[in-house]
């Protein structure tokens, strides 16, 4: 496959999730819409490394992964934090 | 239809599909399931890319960032004597910056190879990343180490302290 596709793809993708983090209100619908982004961002980094042959963008992509794990991890236990009952 | 486009539009397909369920379905558990679908798309993407590191990252922050999340969702509140919401934050916290210390700690070493691919005719060349964690890097790589194992001791001490709910 051509690069172009896994752009259009990850673009398709940023686009989904940008409308879902604008559409939903609540902070879980939310929050899977900035992973969605992330993750179209990471697979943009992926393909446009592997088309200028270059290592820049899988490492660029790795980070963002561990990123977005953090940021996961913490924006969920901060909601797993406010649907507690006391 | 070559093998690489049929995984490609397969993968597409399942990630598209899987992104707008997850936005668009109301319930949280449902819309978790969605998107570790979605990053498992993602994941066979990547090994399309021939970056089977940047796949295997995905599939574990699919594995043990998103479906923590569902198993959490799933059980009633009743059920739940104490979250390991802190515990895990502090342990993904520590994770992330001992990574981020060890990519800057390399990049000042000029250790990182931006401009030259480690990557051989078929596949990784995992001698040359070897070369790379124990050589000048070694000191980079053993300090985030430590970072990395007094991360989850003192994760682990914050989750014995913390009192349980009734």
């Amino acid at each position: 496959m051509t690069t172009a596709a896994y752009l259009t793809l990850g673009a398709v993708l940023f686009a989904v999730g940008a409308v879902g983090a604008v559409i939903r209100t609540s902070a879980a619908g939310r929050l899977v819409g900035v992973e969605l982004m992330v993750a179209a961002a990471t697979l943009t980094f992926a393909a446009a490394g592997v088309g200028f042959r270059e290592l820049d963008g899988q490492i660029a992509a790795i980070l963002a992964i561990v990123v977005t794990a953090a940021q996961a991890i913490v924006g969920y236990a901060l909601i797993s934090r406010i649907r507690r009952p006391e | 239809m070559s093998v690489d486009q049929i995984v490609f539009t397969l993968a597409g397909a399942v990630c598209i599909a899987g992104a707008v369920t997850a936005v668009a379905h109301r319930d949280p558990r449902i819309a978790g399931v969605a998107l570790a679908v979605t990053l498992l798309g993602l994941a066979v993407l990547y090994a399309g890319l021939a970056a089977p590191a940047v796949s295997a990252a995905v599939i574990v922050v699919a594995l043990f960032s998103t479906l923590p999340f569902l198993v959490h969702l799933t059980v009633p509140a009743s059920r739940i004597h104490a979250t390991d919401g802190p515990t895990v934050a502090a342990a993904a916290l520590a994770l992330g910056a001992t990574l981020l210390a060890l990519l800057a700690v390399a990049i000042v070493l000029g250790e990182v190879p931006v401009n030259v691919s480690v990557r051989s005719g078929d596949g990784y060349d995992l001698a040359a990343l070897g070369d790379l964690l124990t050589g000048r890097a070694a000191v980079a790589a053993g300090g985030t180490l430590v970072v990395l194992i007094a991360g989850l001791v003192t994760a682990r001490a914050a989750r014995r302290d913390r009192p349980s709910l009734p």
